[in-house]
């Protein structure tokens, strides 16, 4: 598994009274070839107009960023495809491109950086912010209409870095109403800051949300321009580990509790059996939780050193079954599946260990439901996580 | 000074799927008089359902006998008789 974890998000908020936005983010992942690319656009004007422009921006950004061609040349044939708007004789989007690139081991990851007329981007390192210049590009193209400047940057990010793109609903939030000028950037890099100080491992989807929320405050909660912001954001993945059923032979007992010992993360135990085993082994108590009743799944339990015990397979079909439907958190009960759900939703690599015993007693015909079989759940799991969340998983068998 | 009766009610897969979910709602239908001087734990496997031949799920654990083939009445039965038994 990879050590580094490019965390990407996005907030927006439109303009008040637009059902549809003029400010367009995309972000698609090359896993073969290692390459992110995320795309920010703001279209000339609001609404659908806005919303087209800044669409076919994002998706020619995207598309050319994973052809060989230079960044530099995609900008201008970006720009001289677009339409001309029917009022203002002009045809005009701005655009942000991260060309996000990393070896195979995931370190010495490579940014590609193209802006053109959005408000500059942040560039944060935990929580001070780096300034940085660029080499300015003048266009030139037959077909302009004002002087089209584009700034290009190649840069390396570390571990703790961000790179915060933002449309210009962000820097003029609240101008004329609680600021004169709008918030700016300056006061946008001071903000910024200071919850990187007070929270430096907010995530992506967190930070952002704050940054857009704060923008709409200041414009008194009536958006004048659609709002938004992405981050992206290099950290150490957050991990857990999930162990279900007991190993196949009983000799193995003590590889599966060394292997949950030296795992750092967060962990799982998902079967009745499997928790005796571990309980007995490393010498903890477990105890059922009787307060976390539900008629759909036994309650869950509470041992020392673990962050979730539950029972097994009930549990963990409901679990699938949830993840798979992508049901929303605020319909889940206050039971196992919704702290085991809450639990894998929270990390960005998910490890099984998983035992192949059979279970005698689910062998049972008289079983009035359909317990099914351990490693084909599994299999339902991972596939569930990795297309719906997007996350990356491992399994070993023991 | 009363003793305590001590219930142990099984909520391992087999079990819990075979009624022992309703055995977690003792509250409502054993005596609130008598459920308040018992110690009520869930537990997981006895290994009874694979040991004893003749008593299936689900299995509740009364003062250190297990009782197969439980249901909510004869839980009821049983915990009361019990804790007559131990508070003559």
């Amino acid at each position: 598994m990879k050590d580094i974890f490019i965390d990407i998000d996005y907030s927006q908020i439109y303009k008040n009274g637009q059902k549809i936005g003029g400010d367009v983010f995309l972000q698609k992942r090359n896993p073969e070839r290692n390459q992110i690319v995320a795309v920010l656009s703001d279209g000339l004007g609001s609404g659908v107009k806005a919303n087209v422009l800044a669409s076919l921006t994002a998706n020619m950004a995207k598309k050319l960023s994973f052809s060989p061609m230079d960044l530099k040349h995609s900008a201008k044939i970006i720009m001289d495809t677009l339409p001309v708007c029917k009022e203002r004789k002009i045809s005009y989007s701005t655009f942000s491109i991260a060309d996000i690139r990393y070896n195979s081991l995931n370190s010495n990851i490579q940014v590609n950086f193209l802006e053109y007329d959005n408000p500059r981007a942040l560039y944060f390192r935990n929580s001070n912010n780096i300034e940085w210049v660029g080499d300015v590009n003048v266009l030139n193209r037959a077909k302009a209409f004002k002087k089209e400047e584009i700034i290009h940057n190649v840069f390396n990010l570390k571990v703790g870095d961000r790179l915060i793109i933002f449309s210009d609903g962000i820097t003029q939030a609240g101008m004329g109403i609680s600021k004169l000028l709008g918030w700016r950037l300056s006061g946008v890099k001071e903000f910024v800051s200071k919850v990187l100080e007070n929270n430096p491992s907010i995530s992506s989807r967190a930070l952002t949300k704050t940054i857009v929320n704060k923008a709409l405050n200041l414009d008194g909660f009536a958006s004048k321009d659609d709002i938004t912001c992405c981050c992206i954001y290099i950290r150490k993945p957050r991990r857990t580990l999930i162990v279900t059923g007991p190993p196949f032979l009983s000799e193995s007992d003590n590889l599966l509790c060394q292997k949950i010992n030296e795992f750092s993360g967060k962990k799982i135990i998902s079967g009745g059996t499997t928790a005796l085993i571990v309980s007995r082994i490393l010498n903890k108590k477990v105890r059922v939780d009787l307060s976390s009743y539900s008629k759909e799944v036994p309650p869950l339990s509470i041992m020392e050193g673990m962050d979730l015990v539950t029972e097994g397979m009930l549990t963990l079909s409901k679990v699938v079954y949830t993840l798979e439907k992508k049901v929303p958190m605020n319909e889940l009960l206050n039971d196992a599946v919704k702290r085991y759900i809450e639990l894998i939703l929270d990390s960005d690599q998910v490890h099984f260990i998983v035992g192949t015993k059979i279970n005698e007693a689910h062998q049972d015909p008289s079983i009035p439901v359909d317990i099914g079989i351990r490693r084909t759940l599994i299999a339902r799991l991972r596939r569930a996580i990795e297309d719906n969340y997007l996350k990356e998983t491992s399994i070993e068998y023991i | 000074m009363s003793k305590k009766v001590n219930i142990k009610i099984c909520v391992g897969t087999s079990c819990f799927v075979q009624g022992g979910a309703d055995l977690l709602l003792y509250n409502d239908f054993i005596d609130p008089e008598i459920i308040e001087k018992c110690e009520v734990e869930g537990t997981s496997c006895f290994n009874a359902c694979k040991s004893s031949g003749k008593e299936g799920a689900p299995f509740v654990m009364i003062n250190d006998i297990i009782y197969g083939d439980m249901t909510p009445v004869k839980l009821k039965k049983i915990v009361t008789e019990a804790f007559y038994a131990r508070n003559k």
